[in-house]
């Protein structure tokens, strides 16, 4: 058996001691719910202290860190399942209750299945997931190249439409910050693509003119990417940093609880 | 007039769709062949690679998925293609869960198809997909074995000649990402902010005005904004390399170059759409400041 | 007929030399083979020595390196380069392990084993090939060396002194906040208007729909959202409102449920919470995208919360939402997506804004002195930054080096 020390301290942190921490907290509620906060903390404060530590056990290869990042691999695969349990029920419910919109859940749970199936069967014969042994495809990949990858572009296309739709409500010249904005993204919008050559393209002797304009609007684009637009980005995540940090902070010592389902004085 | 300006404040919204539909569709069945002016944050990438010897390593991460492949495949095919004509070696690996790793594999073939010379295992290899992209980054910096033990077919580092020369990320000259999200940030904070190795990121184009900071801070040495990113690089390894302009030039296929022509009418649409609503929205609120 | 040198002289030898002098040449080369082959050639004139060869633990890493440091020798020909190899003593089997070139004047020894002794040798060599047939210069020898992990990785020091700062002012403000000092938090609008959305739903008699972004419970923005979430719900419990939050990430999905759940009990409205308020879409961003926007469609919220780390689906949530009339408030801490929310939504959180949000609703003390803590830090930033900007300019580039990370 291999008793890393490392390995040890990981099975008495997040298994023996929530476990006896649990079992003692049968009859008490208060302790029980100090249980997740325990385990909060040192699942945060491990790797804030493997970045500064580098011992072995601690950030090696076989380290406490990296063997984290592990078991969080595992608990999310354990929560996928929880999550497809979860649609499953709720869509039999829809079909049985016959609520609004029942049908697509039928269309939702066949594709579930048919899906889950091909890629579950390709694993399980060892035939390979997304292609056979003699290179051609399986039913999962068929599924993944003419159901799902269209399907995504087109979803991710509709932004094209949207984007229109927003930037012709929202640009309005409302007041003096509307109206820097206005311009700014009007510029940027002009200077980023060949615009005024493609103005002036039925204008032949225009297009000089054109070609020397949209290389200034061009550098002026630069200019405004490079210096406001880099500042307030910069001041932005520098900002939320450090508004992440007090919140993890808070997340460690126990202090933010909100999503634990802790309210006040829990 | 002004029931015009009123209908325009008020016009509905698929309307619009119908207009974009057509601005973006027309262009790719009718191209327009409208130039393309590079600028300083690709130009810098461009150069910086350019400057690499025969035999230096790239890494290339393919860092996003299908929705944006019109974005990020031309950036990566692009830079793939001038590593392979400097004889630059290629470490290509995908962070991105969801399809990164198709993506790299059809973009390697793609473009090894069009230098029959390079051989893989020796001038370039695919290392595959890694789940945990920035725990497997903060890896790379001590073994690049501990986050990638095998290749894409399972085969280990030690009997692969391209990866004899370089046991750690420390050792490769350049990173390129080519990213959509988040992965793209962690290559800055994971790897060069901890190791010092140099980056170049290829975000989408909503992603870009962030990277900004990142290249004015000068932690990145280069960036490829969006398809304009893109198709700005393709101009640049034309003008370098005449022979490669071939790839550009044909009537079948996508690339970058192609989608600004879309890109170009869209914006100008937009532009106008914007100048409209503002003159209808000006004038409803002069005639309510008069009738009050 | 000529023969060759030894048929040559054998022709003047008496008869036994020629067998005798190839037993004594045999013999002599055999002697010579068993001097031991660390006796260097003599060095040519132009391989000068490198000097100060030092080889030590290489410090603040996880062990497995050794870090050797030399002084190029003066005069080195730039064809030149200098060969380091390794042996374990007491046996002096050199093995190469890299050529260096000049002006290098360090190599990290990555393949060394924790608790192995090793001597190293670095020498001049006239040409990257180093095969015995090229001439070398003089070796030195470093001390014997074992690496090993250490305690503390010292180039990480200015990283650590600021953490240990933030943290010492984090809890100082929360420690002068549980004494009473009272706080001063500036309005967000944002957050103001989360009981006027709440309320609008009420009167309508339509639910609130919640998206809690698009991440893992791994992203700090996540947990924010998750803890916002648990307010709304608390405001949903007390005026009987409907609350609909799809999830996309399997991990948030069941945190969600819980901080749902926690809320609807601490109301004390048990009854009014159902397992199927907070439900998991599936973790495919587009096809989440398009399961809630088809929701938003459906079933018209009245109040729409977009609240977390999203990405390119932002955009198409929001526009969708605004399309239905709802009342939106937004809030994200990255600023790649905060421009489509500001163009499509009623209120936004912008950037720390969302991490102020717990405190800013609840006012609890403790809360809010962490939020003064992270204006403290934000100050001292500030500072840092126009004294950089002065000293670079002043051409003082210390100063920018203290804040290396690297």
């Amino acid at each position: 058996m291999n008793l890393e020390f490392g390995r040890l301290a990981l099975v008495l942190l997040f298994a023996i001691i929530p476990v006896v921490g649990i079992a003692l907290g049968i009859n008490s509620p208060g302790l029980r719910a100090r249980i997740p906060l325990l385990v909060a903390f040192f699942a945060g404060a491990i790797p804030i202290i493997s970045l500064y530590v580098p011992k072995k056990f601690l950030s090696g290869p076989t380290g406490m860190s990296p063997r984290l990042d592990q078991w969080l691999i595992i608990v999310y695969a354990f929560a996928i399942l929880l999550g497809v349990v979860n649609v499953l029920q709720n869509s039999t419910r829809k079909i049985a209750r016959r609520e609004s919109g029942w049908p697509f859940s039928i269309v939702l749970l066949v594709g579930l299945f048919a899906t889950g199936g091909a890629g579950i069967y390709g694993a399980v014969s060892r035939h390979g997931i997304t292609s056979l042994p003699d290179g051609t495809a399986t039913p999962f990949k068929w599924i993944q190249d003419q159901f799902f990858q269209p399907l995504q572009s087109t979803i991710f296309a509709l932004l094209a439409f949207f984007m229109a739709s927003a930037a012709f409500r929202a640009f309005r010249a409302r007041n003096t910050e509307a109206t820097i904005l206005l311009f700014a993204g009007g510029l940027v919008m002009a200077g980023r693509v060949p615009l005024l050559e493609f103005l002036a393209a039925p204008f032949p002797p225009l297009q000089p003119a054109a070609a020397g304009a949209s290389q200034a609007l061009g550098k002026l684009t630069e200019w405004i990417m490079d210096t406001p637009n880099g500042a307030a980005q910069s001041g932005i995540i520098i900002g939320a940093a450090l508004g992440a940090s007090s919140m993890a902070i808070r997340v460690i010592l126990g202090i933010e609880r909100g999503y634990l389902g802790l309210g006040r004085g829990e | 007039m002004a029931n015009v300006l009123d209908k325009l404040l008020s016009l509905d919204r698929r309307w619009i769709f119908l207009l974009v539909l057509l601005c973006v569709g027309t262009p790719i069945v009718l191209p327009i062949g409208l130039p393309v002016a590079t600028t300083g944050s690709t130009r810098a990438a461009f150069d910086y690679i350019e400057a690499l010897k025969p035999g230096d390593y790239v890494w290339i991460s393919f860092d996003y998925g299908p929705s944006s492949a019109p974005e990020n495949d031309p950036m990566a095919e692009a830079i793939l293609r001038q590593c392979f004509a400097k004889k630059i070696r290629v470490i290509v690996c995908a962070f991105y869960p969801l399809g990164g790793l198709g993506l790299a594999t059809n973009s390697l073939a793609k473009v090894t198809a069009q230098f029959p010379n390079v051989r893989y295992g020796e001038d370039y290899v695919n290392l595959g997909y890694k789940d945990g992209a920035a725990a497997a980054m903060r890896r790379l910096g001590e073994n690049i074995a501990e986050a990638f033990p095998a290749d894409v077919n399972g085969t280990s580092l030690t009997q692969i000649p391209i990866m004899k020369g370089v046991r750690s990320i420390r050792q490769v000259q350049l990173v390129v990402s080519v990213a959509t999200g988040v992965i793209g940030e962690y290559w800055i904070t994971q790897v060069h902010s901890q190791i010092g190795t140099p980056i170049i990121i290829g975000p989408t184009a909503v992603a870009a005005p962030k990277y900004y900071a990142y290249l004015n801070a000068g932690q990145l040495v280069g960036m490829l904004g969006g398809m304009k990113g893109a198709a700005e690089y393709e101009k640049l390894l034309s003008a370098r390399y005449p022979d490669m302009a071939r790839f550009y030039q044909t009537t079948r296929g996508f690339t970058a170059t192609k989608g600004m022509d879309g890109q170009t009418v869209i914006h100008a649409v937009i532009i106008l759409f914007i100048l409209i609503g503002n003159i209808a929205y000006m004038s409803r609120r002069a005639a309510q400041k008069k009738g009050a | 007929m000529r023969t060759g040198v030894l048929s040559r002289t054998s022709a003047r030898l008496p008869s036994f030399a020629a067998p005798l002098i190839a037993s004594l040449l045999v013999v002599f080369s055999q002697t010579a083979l068993a001097i031991t082959p660390e006796v260097s050639p003599a060095a040519p004139a132009d391989l000068p020595a490198p000097t100060d060869f030092a080889a030590k633990d290489r410090p603040g890493d996880s062990g497995n390196a050794i870090l050797l440091t030399w002084k190029d020798p003066l005069g080195l020909d730039k064809n030149a380069a200098l060969q380091i190899r390794r042996a374990v003593p007491p046996a002096y089997d050199w093995t190469e392990i890299t050529v260096a070139k000049p002006g290098a004047e360090r190599y990290v020894d990555t393949t060394a084993k924790d608790g192995t002794v090793y001597r190293y040798e670095i020498r001049t060599v006239s040409a990257v090939d180093t095969s015995s047939t090229v001439p070398a210069g003089p070796p030195l020898v470093s001390d014997p060396v074992a690496s090993h992990d250490n305690w503390f990785r010292t180039e990480k020091t200015n990283s650590f002194i600021a953490s240990v700062l933030f943290l010492v002012i984090l809890l100082a403000s929360i420690g002068a906040a549980k004494s009473g000092k009272k706080i001063f938090i500036r309005r967000i609008a944002g957050l103001n208007a989360v009981d006027e959305a709440i309320g609008r739903a009420t009167e309508i008699g339509k639910k609130v729909l919640y998206v809690p972004g698009s991440q893992s419970m791994d992203e700090i923005q996540t947990i924010a959202s998750i803890s916002i979430l648990g307010h709304v719900a608390r405001a949903t419990a007390r005026y009987g409102t409907d609350l609909d939050v799809p999830n996309k990430d399997p991990l948030t999905f069941a945190s969600a449920r819980e901080a749902v759940r926690g809320a609807y009990l601490a109301e004390g409205r048990p009854d009014l919470y159902r397992e199927e308020m907070v439900n998991y879409v599936t973790y495919d961003q587009f096809a989440f995208t398009a399961a809630v926007s088809a929701r938003m469609i459906r079933e018209r919220p009245a109040a729409i919360f977009l609240v977390g780390y999203f990405f390119a689906e932002s955009l198409i949530l929001a526009e969708t939402g605004q399309s239905t009339g709802a009342i939106q408030i937004a809030g994200q801490a990255d600023p790649t997506q905060l421009p489509f929310f500001i163009a499509t939504c009623d209120y936004t959180l912008i950037g720390e804004e969302l991490y102020a949000a717990s405190a800013y609703l609840t006012r609890e003390p403790v809360l809010l002195g962490s939020m003064r803590a992270q204006d403290i830090a934000k100050a001292i930033v500030i500072l840092l930054g126009i004294t950089g900007i002065i000293a670079s300019s002043l051409g003082a580039t210390w100063f920018a080096g203290l804040f290396k990370t690297q």
